[in-house]
């Protein structure tokens, strides 16, 4: 008997930035032994523009059959006054639609392709409750789907446009408990079969702080940010404490390293020290030498690097206000939360004044990584849920 | 507890089988619950033309809210549905479709998602009109299904993939709608009620004016309904003279409006509409009451026949009245070329037939066994 088949809708797929998208690819790798696995998604590389970087048409990555559909049409240059309307009290139902429409991508040819070849797969993998393709395609299949929400509180997710996206599908795959908790109390859809999936962390074999510090010239404790670098991540929440600390603090002499893409303007500040984009070996280097890992972002439904923070064996440092980064924190007894700039400042000091403290609570995180976030259980419970969604199909 | 409840039509004066049924549950509901009705001002269901006045409005106990009716139905429809149901065609043709059926009632998609979430229970009736299609994924937390559907080519179209996904509970009318549905959606784990029907006592009929007209000619033999080829009514009298040219005696009447010719022939009567005494005045008199139809979602007639203990006969081909009669152990079910043998098995027991499907009726369609049935369900979504 051949491997029952599975497609995984993304809105984008390959070497993209993006959490939901790395998260994607990472789970069709360990999916991949298992299924006949393809991807339908999108020509785009960038989710503000969804503008066509890619060629439509069957593209393979990992070894993995790609099938991208054309956007038809960037992302609206006013897409801003689509958000006012659809989240605005008193708003209508064509609002939410245009909104739909409106955030991207715009890809008819991937829903005509669910409509018409959704049905040959055993399962279909939807990614991302928010975008285009779900809210459109997962209504053609839901007999078949699972879904990886990727959800945190946003505007976005009260419109009444998403109730069918949770409510919909055969089974959901929550990345925490804390997006679970969430969803339940906004949508009220228990009853829809769900387990907390997450994802794997690989670790490499080897990592090397001295290298980092070197080949950068990084000298001295340091606090780490890695990830995408804009408003929505925090990030200028984070410069004004770590100016505030420093300010206040000026015998801590401890730098702020940022590692990835900047979409704003990052201070010149002395101890702020932008790398750009690393490859993974160097990522994880610069991991393993932190005094602590700072993830201020509020809106995250899973965070990977924060859990590679973990893995590496560093404390994190989070936003109280991130229901999911706090929650996480406290179960992983890995991390300490701030709720203003001097919590901030007081849980940096601590951290760099007393290095044990940062090594225990990162063995900690280490361990609860470890734990939960290993590839052979999130496989396993993934087989599972398609086992169920199969089991009712072929009943 | 607060209970809405959507259908395309509502009103004492609204002929179709949903719709009636829409209305005795809110007024069965209303006994203990607070009820409204969301519907639109349409009274006919191909035209949609506006009749009634928007706005609110009182029937009985229950509350009922009336939506305009945006644009009614335009000629080139049944081509489009031709189209969807037959022809290669693309996922816009059929969201075209499910618009262009309509009613198109924008204003009662605005209420559902505005209000609808403050009901403990929305009940939308038939799965196949817009104001369900479309209003259900508004409120899938809070919302039952009763779906009336029946084995039909617009069960396959793209607007009621999800549909079926997506209510806490059905309410079918039939185990045969719920097989039919869990066998097309494979959605056996949504918890579901099957209703069935109320019904009240028969009012005053004096039965003797027919037995004395027919019974001198052998049995009598009725049809009550709509008399058309939709109905099967043509089959029907073809097997009806079939029968009568090989040696068969009797009378077979037909009671309802008629919509077909009837052949003339002495042993075929065609009354026409009758009124609700005459009706059960017609059945009690009938040795057996025939539904040749191959569609029917429930089959009241069935069910009054039953009530003044008179058998049926129904055609083999549908599962539904097929079904009923089964469970009711009240007549009999006939392929084509097999109607006279079935109807003399009927004959033969006919008062042990007719005892067990008055049984039936008092045990299944007593109003407080419908009564826990419809608790039920509301229960399944409130909860």
């Amino acid at each position: 008997m051949s491997d029952p088949s599975v497609l995984v809708v993304v809105s984008r797929y390959g070497d993209v930035p993006g959490g939901a998208e790395a998260h994607a690819r990472s789970v069709v790798q360990h999916l991949k032994p298992h299924f006949a696995i393809e991807v339908a998604t999108t020509t785009a590389t960038d989710y503000l523009t969804w503008k066509s970087e890619l060629t439509a048409g069957i593209d393979s990555v990992d070894g993995v059959t790609v099938r991208r559909f054309p956007v038809e049409r960037p992302r609206a240059w006013n897409f801003k006054l689509y958000e006012r309307r659809a989240f605005r009290g008193g708003h209508t139902l064509d609002d939410e639609r245009a909104f739909i429409d409106a955030q991207g991508p715009f890809a008819p040819e991937l829903l005509d392709y669910l409509f018409k070849r959704g049905r040959d797969y055993d399962h279909v993998l939807f990614f991302q409750y928010i975008y285009y393709p779900t809210v459109r395609g997962l209504p053609l299949v839901p007999e078949r789907v699972v879904l990886v929400p990727t959800a945190h509180e946003e505007a976005a997710i009260g419109l009444t446009a998403y109730k069918p996206v949770f409510h919909g599908p055969r089974a959901i795959a929550y990345n925490t408990e804390e997006e679970r908790r969430m969803v339940w109390r906004r949508f009220h859809n228990e009853r829809v079969s769900n387990e907390i999936v997450g994802v794997g962390i690989d670790v490499p074999a080897g990592m090397n702080a001295a290298r980092f510090r070197s080949k950068y010239g990084v000298a001295g404790p340091y606090l780490l940010y890695v990830g995408r670098i804009g408003v929505s991540k925090g990030s200028r929440e984070l410069f004004v404490n770590y100016e505030r600390w420093r300010a206040s603090d000026p015998a801590h002499d401890v730098s702020l390293v940022l590692i990835g893409d900047a979409e704003i303007a990052i201070p010149k500040t002395s101890g702020i020290v932008h790398l750009g984009r690393l490859s993974e070996q160097e990522k994880w280097d610069a991991l393993a030498g932190c005094a602590a890992f700072v993830m201020p972002s509020l809106l995250e439904s899973l965070s990977l690097v924060t859990l590679e923070a973990w893995a590496a064996g560093r404390p994190v440092i989070v936003d109280a206000r991130s229901p999911v980064l706090a929650g996480m924190a406290r179960r992983a007894s890995a991390g300490l939360a701030y709720r203003s700039a001097s919590e901030f400042a007081e849980i940096c000091e601590l951290l760099v004044d007393d290095p044990a403290l940062g090594d225990r609570l990162g063995r900690s995180g280490a361990a609860f990584v470890a734990r939960t976030y290993a590839w052979p259980r999130v496989v396993d419970t993934y087989l599972d849920l398609f086992a169920e969604v199969h089991t009712r199909l072929a009943a | 507890m607060k209970i809405l409840i959507v259908v395309q039509r509502y009103g004492a004066e609204v002929v179709g089988g949903s719709e009636s049924h829409a209305r005795v549950v809110a007024h069965r509901l209303a006994m203990v619950n607070e009820v409204e009705v969301a519907t639109t001002n349409a009274l006919d269901y191909w035209s949609w033309a506006p009749h009634f006045p928007v706005g609110e409005s009182k029937d009985g106990p229950v509350r009922v809210r009336r939506f305009a009716v945006t644009g009614t139905r335009t000629p080139n429809f049944k081509d489009a549905e031709r189209h969807v149901l037959f022809e290669p065609h693309t996922l816009a043709d059929e969201e075209a479709w499910l618009a262009m059926q309509g009613p198109h009632t924008p204003e009662l998609l605005e209420f559902l998602r505005r209000e609808g979430s403050g009901y403990d229970a929305c009940l939308f009736y038939t799965y196949i009109y817009e104001p369900t299609a479309a209003g259900l994924p508004l409120v899938p937390e809070c919302a039952a299904l009763i779906s009336t559907a029946h084995d039909e080519e617009p069960l396959r179209l793209v607007p009621y993939r999800a549909l079926f996904q997506l209510p806490r509970a059905f309410g079918f009318l039939t185990p045969e709608e719920r097989d039919l549905v869990h066998a097309r959606f494979r959605n056996e784990h949504i918890p579901s009620e099957v209703l069935g029907i109320g019904l009240d006592a028969p009012p005053w009929h004096d039965a003797d004016p027919f037995r004395e007209r027919y019974a001198p000619h052998g049995p009598l033999v009725v049809y009550l309904g709509q008399v058309s080829e939709g109905k099967a009514v043509d089959e029907l009298i073809a097997d009806w003279i079939a029968h009568r040219e090989s040696g068969g005696a009797g009378s077979l009447v037909l009671a309802g409006t008629t919509r077909m010719p009837i052949p003339e022939c002495h042993n075929i009567v065609s009354l026409g509409r009758v009124s609700e005494e005459d009706k059960y005045a017609v059945l009690e008199a009938a040795d057996v009451l025939v539904l040749p139809s191959h569609l029917e979602s429930l089959g009241i007639v069935l069910l009054e026949a039953w009530q003044v203990g008179t058998p049926c006969l129904v055609s083999a081909k549908n599962k539904v009245t097929s079904g009923q009669v089964a469970r009711a152990a009240a007549g009999a079910s006939y392929d084509r070329g097999g109607f006279a043998s079935a109807l003399a098995a009927v004959l033969a027991k006919r008062d042990a037939f007719g005892e067990a499907g008055r049984a039936y009726v008092e045990r299944e369609c007593a109003w407080p066994a419908f009564d826990a049935r419809l608790e039920q369900l509301v229960d399944l979504v409130a909860n």
